[in-house]
């Protein structure tokens, strides 16, 4: 069964006469880790937040692990795990009340939470810091306790939305390792960034999407192959073209 | 599902908690407006001697007339009087001056020989009574008795002011009036007969406030300002609660809750649940300063009186409209700064059209209407009902009734207002 379906996939924003999504099809299968990759504007983050629940869509199909979009919302949150581009955090809140509040709203019982938060800042090297404040944190490590809320109830699928923007190298080779070793554990994990080596060193398959539509995607090293391109990178900009997309 | 609302109300409470500053604002602001507001008014809701309103007489009488008029101005307690004891000519053009430049707010000048006058009038119109012949046409000795009023004097006090001269001048009168016809009548028949006694007692007025029991509290400015400042700052809980949902929003982590299985109606109970807590907080805090600390500093005491479980209904509707409220204009407004001007300004509209500040009676019609559609004034009528009226239930129900559908409306109309909003910018 795969972790997500998508046939015809349409989504247009209201006064816009672009659609955001227009006739999307996508499979994942359980176990991967998929990089979504795409100039601004591209649809990836409609297309995270329909599939995280958070946007509703105009036609199409959608399920997640079998589950179909909208009906089985409620169903199918508990399975997913988000980590927002920005920090969703509460930044007055300490990361361990922050995680308590988390794993209450996933129903997890009070002993669960303390346990599985214990040992999720403990694997991002946050032990130390559990009872400070997030406004009190680098960038580096509200995107670490970013990540953790996402995996605290040890979700099927992570929706990551840029997860090693703006911080520090030892910060993110320590986030895309976990994230590896996450992915072993079984979790299926669709990513998106704008760093293509970080993508081809991350992912088992790579979608390019730019304009709503799925441009090319397979396994980063086959389609650098096949396309005779030097890189992931050189591919993505013979695909999506060098013009600035500040528009959007 | 308990589980995930403790897990939110845990949450809203550490928000809260965090926000020291917001936290203080919502009792020591109201605690400063209870002493402060029930301190002004004290000397209005009281008996008004401590506003002694200061008056310049010039009595140049100085017999019945003038001697009662002076009386009774001293017994009213409500002016503190000047007497000017010189007769000079200029003595009343210098009590004229002292009221146009504002030094008195009143200035009466009782002429000389007003009583003469008034006892030489009625005894010849007597006389030419009881000589059965037409009285020739004479002229009377008028009797003018000049008043200054600062213009700044309210219309209502004047025409107190000059109702209480007349009756004295009336009083006087009737009383010469008895002298002269006894003493008439005692020339005419051979045994004389004793002195007409018009006791202005014979009426008697007896004046009450109209309370349905006899326990019932005399309205005080506590009475009015503990009630009254506590709804405004339940009210003012608005900025909080709204500023509170649009911070969520800001900072993302509300995009995180809609990722998770929490239905928004959960989302919202919680928050109601912890500003609920809030606001009877406030209530306990402000109604046991009224009770304990307000004696203290001269002030009458509130007087609580039995209605504890009257007061909490009141205080859970009225809460429960606050909160809705609030909730309602954190779900509308885009930014956090729109909420605080919105809430605050909507606020106090609201407080001064419900008669927080201003009796409603004394508002003009138009403004009366206005006032019925106050969720305040839904508030203060009913704890007026309790702690001034001495009501019971019943007499809360329509204030209780208005607050709890207000409250619906809000939290039903918020989300498809907000959903509506929200279609529309995408």
């Amino acid at each position: 069964m795969p972790a997500i379906e998508i046939k015809s996939l349409g989504k247009t924003y209201k006064g816009n006469n672009r659609p955001a999504i227009a006739d999307l099809s996508l499979s994942i299968d359980e176990g991967e880790i998929f990089g979504l990759l795409g100039p601004n504007g591209a649809g990836k983050t409609t297309l995270i937040h329909i599939l995280c629940c958070i946007q509703t869509f105009d036609f199409g199909e959608v399920s997640i692990l079998g589950l179909h979009l909208p009906r089985r919302i409620m169903d199918i949150k508990p399975l997913i795990g988000v980590a927002p581009q920005d920090i969703a955090l509460y930044p007055t809140l300490t990361a361990m009340e922050n995680l308590r509040v988390i794993g209450g709203i996933f129903g997890m019982k009070r002993k669960a939470v303390e346990e599985r938060a214990t040992e999720l800042l403990d694997r991002f090297g946050l032990a130390a810091n559990k009872n400070r404040r997030i406004d009190t944190y680098s960038g580096g490590m509200k995107r670490r306790v970013n990540l953790i809320a996402a995996l605290m109830h040890r979700p099927r699928i992570i929706f990551l939305d840029e997860p090693t923007v703006g911080i520090d190298v030892q910060s993110k080779i320590m986030i895309l390792d976990s994230l590896k070793d996450i992915n072993r554990d079984g979790c299926t994990i669709i990513y998106t960034s704008h760093y293509m080596e970080e993508a081809e060193n991350l992912c088992t398959r790579v979608g390019i999407i730019d304009e709503g539509h799925i441009l090319q995607s397979g396994h980063p090293c086959d389609l650098v192959r096949s396309s005779g391109c030097a890189s992931l990178e050189n591919l993505y900009l013979q695909l999506t073209g060098k013009t600035l997309r500040d528009d959007t | 599902m308990i589980r995930k609302l403790f897990s939110l109300i845990y949450k809203d409470i550490l928000l809260l908690l965090r926000d020291k500053a917001g936290l203080s604002m919502m009792f020591i602001m109201p605690m400063l407006l209870v002493v402060l507001m029930t301190k002004l008014q004290d000397s209005t809701f009281n008996s008004i001697n401590e506003t002694q309103i200061p008056l310049a007489l010039l009595n140049l009488d100085t017999d019945s007339l003038g001697n009662a008029i002076e009386r009774q101005l001293s017994s009213s307690g409500i002016f503190s009087i000047t007497r000017s004891a010189s007769t000079s000519d200029d003595a009343s053009e210098k009590l004229k001056a002292s009221v146009a430049r504002g030094d008195r707010m009143v200035g009466i000048i009782i002429p000389a020989k007003a009583t003469e006058n008034i006892r030489n009038n009625i005894r010849r119109y007597v006389s030419t009574a009881f000589n059965g012949t037409v009285a020739s046409p004479v002229t009377p000795d008028t009797v003018h008795i000049e008043i200054y009023i600062d213009p700044v004097v309210k219309t209502s006090f004047r025409s107190t002011l000059m109702s209480a001269l007349r009756e004295q001048a009336a009083r006087t009168e009737s009383e010469f009036l008895s002298q002269a016809i006894v003493a008439e009548v005692n020339r005419y028949f051979p045994i004389s007969i004793s002195g007409i006694n018009i006791s202005p007692s014979l009426v008697s007025f007896s004046e009450q406030y109209a309370l349905p029991t006899k326990d019932a509290v005399i309205p005080n400015s506590t009475q009015h300002n503990i009630p009254a400042w506590s709804l405004f700052a339940v009210f003012f809980i608005s900025i909080s609660l709204s500023g509170n949902i649009i911070k969520e929003r800001e900072d993302g982590s509300y995009l995180r809750l809609l990722t998770m299985p929490c239905p928004e109606v959960l989302y919202m109970l919680s928050k109601a649940t912890v500003y609920m807590l809030v606001c009877l907080l406030q209530y306990a805090v402000i109604f046991l300063m009224g009770v304990f600390l307000l004696p203290s500093l001269g002030l009458p005491a509130f007087a609580l009186q039995g209605a504890l479980p009257l007061s909490l209904v009141m205080a859970v509707s009225s809460a429960s409209a606050a909160i809705s409220y609030g909730i309602a204009i954190g779900k509308l407004a885009g930014t956090h700064q729109q909420a605080a001007i919105f809430a605050s300004i909507s606020t106090v509209i609201m407080a001064a059209l419900g008669g927080i500040w201003i009796p409603v009676f004394v508002m003009p019609p138009l403004m009366k209407y206005a006032a019925a559609l106050s969720p305040l004034n839904w508030g203060i009528e009913g704890f007026y009902d309790i702690f001034i009226r001495g009501g019971n239930l019943l007499s809360i129900l329509p204030e209780c009734a208005a607050s709890f559908i207000f409250s619906a409306l809000c939290i039903i109309a918020a989300p498809l207002l907000h959903r509506r909003k929200k279609h529309r910018t995408r």
